[in-house]
């Protein structure tokens, strides 16, 4: 992070936090308000195909029963992120999460001694991160904060990180680690057609070994089931800054459909990123419902589809961001058949069926959906 | 009748036994004692050892009581029971009090003579003919064949005396066996008895513990202490007030039947027109009411009382009885404990965090005054039950048998707790007091009152205004609780908030803190005031 930045993040949490004690100091009830971060508040962006978040916003008073808590939590991890970027740390989300953590000991109305957790779990501490994120407009990554990168990349790119060159076409079996904050890489060469997403850490190996990614130019990327922010700002950045057609290959099944739309349109709780996160022109190659007939899925790869997967499809088809036709039509054939199927599934046609004959195919005739 | 220190004392005639429906004197003339005592054991409650001894603490306790508070006398009781070393089911009960004593001259009759009439007078006392003494004078008698012993003085005697006394119940006169006079060194009254009966001291013993504990609850003017072989209890005096004693009292037409009007005719002179006679014997009976109640009934008011037929008293009685216009019975024969004492005594027993009492207007039924005074009592050292604690008392005596069958049972039982606020099970109890001259005890063990309709009325109406104000305390302890709860909730976070304001200010974390609680608990208060804290 530039020295000049860091200081204009600093500045920025600091007054958060003095505008408080003012406050306070004021004799004033303390309350913060921030943008809700829940379905209700998502918006769907037709224009941009994006969802944004919308402009409700909801005051966390602390004298609040109901926000005491985490009116609480929200001050602690303020000031464990302030004290951080005043010393130079960069703490993962984990960490913050071990800083914060103690036990608040209590007498109760009855007079008995308690004790309460500042927080329960990871859940509860990355929540009041993302609510910092939307409070201030500042991201995670903008205030230092690492967490545990999952994202892999590998193909025709060279990237410079921290002075040094990295040839992602040199990685031999193994790939580079999308780190926490891509936007420190600068991408020095892309000699790629395209970015190919693959949901699966396994079958993006399988790829890599293959070198897949050399016989059809082009780059490979999987964030291991649902992606975090590095994996989907990298994919981000090759899209917009190269202009690199986006491919995502997933599980024929609910999940998979979501993790795509991801990718493409941003999630739900972190609505407020998909600015920056979102790649809207990215496509879905498959495996669709409709490839079970087309590919002649042998009968022993087809898994009977669970209540949770129908119902989280019936979620998905009432979403504006799976409004298009070819969608629809999907998302109602795979409610009407019950079936799932997974990307091993072409294996039952050879273990290079996917490489040499779906991939290549499904691109050249231009059967992705959107 | 004669006037004895200012009390209406009936001396043992058979009027006076005419008075009571369960025993007779006329059949007991001629039977041995242990026939007698066999007769009528049950209904003086000496129907096993067990039994028998939990009877004869409450005789020689209610007798010392009586001895003491009815005269402006703060009790101080000292109970002993000890066992035999060689057979534990000979069990020795002394009681000692510091009351005005007994005449010496009296002695031997009041406690060898049955029916000897001592305490028979129209106001409220524990006892009322001291008959149960003389049950247990019989049954030491019967069972260990020990003489009772008596040790008394009065205030004004300068001799202190003892007796060692039996009774011959063919002849019903006192055997004295022993007795001793020696001068009173200092100031000492009161009286000292002592008894030697068949017992059985294990079984009794929860049952004394709890009539010892519920006496100092209706007497917590009273000191009381209780030595035994594996129990001492000490119940300190917690109040110099002593409860008004009663005064005495006219009987009231409404309570009238035959035998009691000719017994009450049978001490005027002959001459006395009847309604002179009822204009002086009668309590509620004035001038016009007189006059009234004798046009109405169709009776000349000049009649003397010797030309009456036993036919035309009969008529008498019932008209006396069915009359509508007389005044209500006055209650100055009555002493009830009133509720500040009432309050004291459950205080000082069962330590609740919550106690309200009501003692109220006297009423009546069947000619006969009577008060009823209830409390309640909630949490604190109150046990935690499934339906609420019950202490009944009659006429201060603790009532412990035959609960099930009590009026207050059953108003109590009928009572919707949840209305006024309390789950059961919930550290519950009710202490009903019920004082009269005449007492409608159900069977003949005394120890349940019976549904008479206008007691039941009264115990309802009390029990419930008290359960109001319990309500009231709940409700409000609820509203203190939630405020409080509320405030703790978030009071919790304070150190925390202020740390990381100070952390992210450099400021003093101890300003904030104080900021952030003042604030805190005007605001609690004002949602209080809004009614967003109900």
């Amino acid at each position: 992070m530039r020295r000049r930045e860091s200081t204009k993040v600093l500045r920025k949490l600091e007054r958060v936090g003095k505008r408080l004690a003012k406050l306070v100091l004021d004799g004033k009830e303390p309350y913060l308000e921030i943008p809700v971060r829940t379905l209700s508040n998502t918006i769907w962006d037709p224009e941009k195909r994006m969802l944004m978040l919308g402009p409700r916003k909801a005051r966390r008073r602390f004298f609040d029963l109901n926000e005491s808590r985490k009116f609480m939590q929200t001050l602690l991890m303020l000031s464990l992120i302030i004290k951080a970027r005043r010393e130079g740390d960069y703490p993962t989300i984990r960490d913050l999460y071990y800083m914060g953590k103690h036990t608040i000991e209590y007498r109760d109305h009855l007079g008995r001694l308690r004790r309460e957790e500042t927080w329960r779990n990871q859940r509860e501490s990355n929540s009041v991160i993302q609510d910092i994120e939307v409070l201030t407009g500042l991201l995670r990554e903008q205030m230092g904060i690492m967490h545990d990168a999952k994202g892999k990349i590998v193909g025709n790119i060279v990237i410079r990180s921290k002075g040094y060159l990295i040839d992602c076409s040199r990685m031999g079996s193994g790939a580079y680690a999308i780190p926490p904050n891509p936007d420190s890489l600068e991408i020095v060469k892309v000699n790629a057609r395209y970015v190919l997403v693959i949901e699966k850490d396994a079958i993006f190996e399988r790829l890599n070994e293959e070198e897949f990614w050399r016989k059809e130019k082009c780059i490979l990327i999987t964030g291991k089931g649902q992606p975090d922010r590095s994996t989907r700002r990298m994919v981000r950045r090759l899209w917009e800054e190269y202009g690199l057609p986006v491919y995502v290959l997933t599980d024929c099944d609910s999940y998979g459909f979501y993790i795509y739309s991801v990718y493409k349109s941003g999630s739900i709780s972190l609505s407020y990123e998909s600015a920056r996160l979102a790649t809207p022109g990215a496509r879905f190659l498959g495996l669709t419902v409709s490839d079970i007939d087309r590919y002649k899925i042998p009968r022993n790869f087809i898994i009977k589809a669970t209540d949770r997967d129908l119902k989280r499809a019936k979620e998905l088809l009432s979403y504006p961001w799976f409004a298009s036709e070819a969608w629809q039509r999907e998302l109602k054939l795979f409610l009407k058949r019950k079936e799932k199927v997974e990307i091993e599934a072409l294996s039952g046609h050879g273990f290079k069926f996917l490489s040499h004959r779906y991939i290549p195919e499904k691109l050249k005739r231009e059967e992705w959906i959107e | 009748m004669s006037i004895v220190k200012g009390r209406l004392l009936l001396d043992v005639t058979d009027k006076v036994i005419a008075l009571t429906s369960e025993l007779s004197y006329d059949e007991y003339k001629g039977i041995s004692a242990a026939e007698f005592f066999y007769r009528n054991r049950e209904i003086a409650g000496f129907s096993n050892p067990t039994r028998a001894l939990y009877q004869t603490v409450r005789e020689l306790v209610e007798n010392a009581l009586d001895a003491t508070e009815l005269y402006g006398v703060r009790p101080s009781i000292k109970l002993e029971i000890s066992l035999d070393s060689s057979d534990p089911s000979v069990v020795t009960v002394k009681v000692e009090d510091n009351g005005i004593g007994i005449p010496k001259e009296e002695v031997p009759f009041v406690f060898g003579r049955v029916f000897y009439g001592s305490k028979y007078t129209l106001k409220q006392s524990r006892g009322v003919f001291g008959l149960g003494i003389k049950m247990a004078v019989l049954y030491a008698q019967i069972t260990t064949g020990k003489p009772i012993y008596i040790k008394s003085s009065t205030p004004s005697a300068k001799d202190i005396y003892e007796y060692e006394l039996l009774i011959d119940i063919n002849k019903n006169i006192p055997v004295i066996l022993n007795e001793k006079v020696y001068k009173k060194r200092g100031n000492w009254h009161g009286t000292i008895v002592s008894l030697t009966i068949e017992g059985n001291w294990s079984n009794a013993k929860k049952r004394i513990e709890e009539y010892i504990k519920r006496t100092a609850l209706i007497a917590p003017y009273a000191e009381i202490s209780l030595k035994a072989p594996d129990l001492e209890v000490h119940f300190p005096r917690s109040t110099k007030a002593l409860p008004t004693p009663p005064k005495e009292g006219k009987p009231h037409p409404y309570g009238v039947d035959l035998e009691m009007l000719k017994s009450l005719i049978a001490r005027n002179d002959g001459n006395t027109t009847i309604k002179e006679f009822l204009l002086r014997t009668f309590d509620g009976v004035g001038r016009n009411t007189v006059l009234q109640f004798l046009s109405w009934a169709g009776i000349k008011e000049n009649i003397p009382l010797k030309k009456l037929t036993v036919e035309e008293l009969e008529i008498l009685a019932r008209k006396m009885r069915d009359f509508p216009n007389w005044r209500r019975p006055r209650s100055i024969t009555l002493s009830p404990l009133g509720e500040e004492l009432l309050i004291e005594g459950v205080r000082k027993i069962l330590n609740p965090e919550f106690v309200a009492a009501i003692s109220r207007k006297p009423s009546s039924y069947s000619g006969h005054p009577f008060i009823v005074e209830v409390a309640i009592a909630f949490g604190g050292g109150v046990p935690v039950v499934d339906r609420p604690l019950l202490y009944r008392f009659a006429n201060k005596i603790p009532l412990l048998y035959d609960e099930g069958v009590d009026v207050s049972r059953k108003v109590v039982d009928n009572i919707d707790w949840s209305y006024y606020k309390v789950k059961m099970p919930a550290p519950l109890a009710v202490i009903v007091h019920i004082c009269s001259t005449k007492m409608p005890f159900k069977g003949v063990g005394k120890e349940a009152i019976a549904e008479v309709p206008e007691i039941e009325k009264e115990v309802e109406n009390a029990v419930k205004e008290v359960a109001r104000r319990l309500r009231r305390h709940i409700s409000k302890m609820e509203k203190l609780f939630e405020t409080v709860r509320r405030r703790v909730e978030i009071e919790k976070y304070i150190p925390e908030v202020a740390r990381a304001l100070s952390e992210i200010t450099k400021l003093d974390q101890r300003v904030f803190e104080r900021k952030l609680k003042r604030m805190l608990r005007k605001k609690v208060l004002t949602l209080k005031e809004e009614g967003v804290v109900s």
